[in-house]
């Protein structure tokens, strides 16, 4: 069931920090298009520094673009225009950026259930969610803990879940899974990807990690070093579920991976 | 703390009583008063009540001064947070009253409000209010943009922001600024009182000094010592629970007056 529009559309995105002590900023992102279709989970892989956050940055409308348009479900919701910015399109758009950001002065349960509570969604439905999710990620029973006594993984999830409780149509991640350790990370991507089975959201999940890009996504789209564009685009044909521990043997990833370290360099 | 920590103190509080007692057994007890008659002078005075009637009135006068200069230098930086005009217009004026010696001021605020409570009460809130402006001012500066920019992307309008982000975010530092403002606090409202007064701590000392009784205006010395070490606790003891969520040793802890 997809529908013919694609969910997000972005066209000719170009962007450049204002000038620095009189000198011009160079081009940080440059003639920049792809689109996300509906339940799709869209990957982008690029080298350090490309611009991948600030390109989520401004897809999430944290940031402005200097240049070019962006269109969820076929209405423009940032351009170069110089409107106000509407961080998170109302709360269309979610947002899991590579530090947890979970307030320390919460505990993890009242984390988790903030956006809902200021978005007056709070209901028993979203409480049922929110359960459900505390389960899914193993995080019951550390509800009244406070970030700082929780492991980064934990975090990790509980940044992941809410995002997810508040179930915004379509999610942007920033290297969400970086700072954790080899192992903590294939278990993070595993509920990841379990998450994403059970509601398939649409899903923008940038890396600059090549085998999470493949392991994880519908298709993978390559980034070129700064200013940023998008050099090649990989539909990743592995069937799901996909058993992220071996990774490595499903057929076709030994192929895909060596094409796309090809288009980096 | 440990045992040995705790006799260690002991032996140098010893040291200080010792070297107390040998001064008077020098200069004469009529100039340093001795350890043991400030003991039984301070036991009297408390069972005469008299050292309640005082203390209660410094402690009023610090208590009211720090909330009529506390609560607005608490409130104040958020309410300019929005407006950083106006912030920007107003900080050099800030800078230049936090430089005004306040104690300069114990004359002007006699001669408008008298000698009663109300003087001292002012002389309090003009130093009060000023440390805790800075103080929280640079907590609310000190908020995380992260966290502002997660919560804009999750739906929180500036109102929320200011109360789940902002607020909690300075509190730590609110509270150094209280921390660091009791002690003169105390010390504003013994000023006003040894100025012009016929009640308070700095009363006491003032008589005792112009009576050659230098036994009270050491007795006075140790109830106000004990008074601030008394006030810094229970300021701890709230910032522990109230900020419980905290990490230990991080954040601004400043530790002053030696607790």
């Amino acid at each position: 069931m997809t529908s013919a529009l694609p969910m997000l559309q972005v066209r000719r995105l170009a962007k450049r920090f204002p000038p620095r002590a009189g000198a011009e900023s160079p081009w940080i992102l440059a003639d920049l298009s792809f689109h996300v279709c509906e339940r799709e989970f869209l990957t982008m892989v690029g080298p350090s520094g490309a611009g991948k956050s600030t390109l989520l940055n401004i897809i999430a409308q944290v940031d402005g673009a200097s240049d070019g348009e962006i269109l969820f479900r076929g209405e423009a919701i940032g351009s170069a225009n110089g409107r106000t910015l509407n961080p998170g399109w109302d709360c269309q758009i979610g947002y899991v950026t590579q530090d947890d950001n979970l307030l320390p002065w919460r505990t993890l349960i009242d984390n988790v259930t903030l956006p809902l509570k200021l978005q007056g969604r709070y209901d028993e439905a979203a409480k049922k969610r929110v359960v459900e999710l505390f389960c899914a990620t193993n995080l019951t029973g550390f509800e009244r803990y406070y970030p700082h006594e929780l492991s980064g993984g934990m975090r990790k999830r509980g940044s992941l879940i809410r995002t997810l409780a508040y179930d915004p149509p379509i999610i942007l991640m920033d290297e969400p899974f970086s700072a954790v350790d080899a192992q903590t990370r294939t278990q993070l991507q595993q509920d990841l990807l379990r998450l994403w089975n059970l509601g398939r959201k649409t899903i923008v999940f940038v890396t600059h990690d090549i085998a999470e890009a493949i392991a994880l996504g519908d298709r993978v789209l390559v980034l070129s070093k700064s200013p940023a564009k998008v050099i090649a685009d990989h539909r990743i044909d592995i069937s799901r579920p996909r058993d992220l521990g071996n990774v490595y043997k499903l057929e076709g990833f030994g192929d895909i991976f060596e094409r796309v370290r090809r288009d980096i360099q | 703390m440990k045992l040995r920590t705790f006799f260690d103190r002991l032996i140098v509080l010893l040291l200080v009583i010792v070297g107390w007692e040998l001064c008077s057994l020098y200069f004469g007890t009529i100039w340093f008063s001795s350890p043991w008659r400030v003991l039984r002078r301070l036991i009297e005075e408390i069972q005469n009540g008299d050292l309640f009637y005082q203390g209660a009135y410094t402690l009023k006068a610090a208590l009211y001064g720090s909330l009529l200069g506390g609560v607005p230098g608490l409130l104040l930086p958020f309410a300019l947070r929005r407006h950083p005009l106006t912030n920007a217009i107003l900080d050099p004026y800030f800078i230049g009253g936090y430089g005004v010696p306040k104690l300069a001021l114990a004359p002007l605020f006699i001669l408008w409000f008298g000698i009663d409570l109300a003087p001292k009460v002012a002389l309090v809130a003009s130093i009060v209010s000023f440390l805790v402006f800075f103080s929280t001012a640079a907590g609310v500066s000190a908020v995380n943009s992260q966290y502002v920019n997660a919560a804009r992307v999750f739906g929180a309008s500036e109102r929320d922001i200011a109360r789940h982000i902002v607020w909690p975010g300075a509190i730590p530092y609110a509270f150094a600024g209280f921390r660091i403002a009791a002690p003169y606090a105390i010390g504003a409202a013994v000023v006003g009182e040894l100025i012009s007064s016929n009640r308070g701590l700095g009363f006491l000392i003032v008589s005792g000094a112009t009576d050659f009784d230098t036994t009270l205006v050491f007795v006075s010395l140790v109830t106000l010592t004990i008074l601030v070490v008394i006030i810094n606790l229970l300021v701890g003891r709230c910032e522990r629970w109230l900020l419980r969520w905290r990490p230990p040793q991080q954040g601004p802890s400043l530790r002053v007056a030696g607790i």
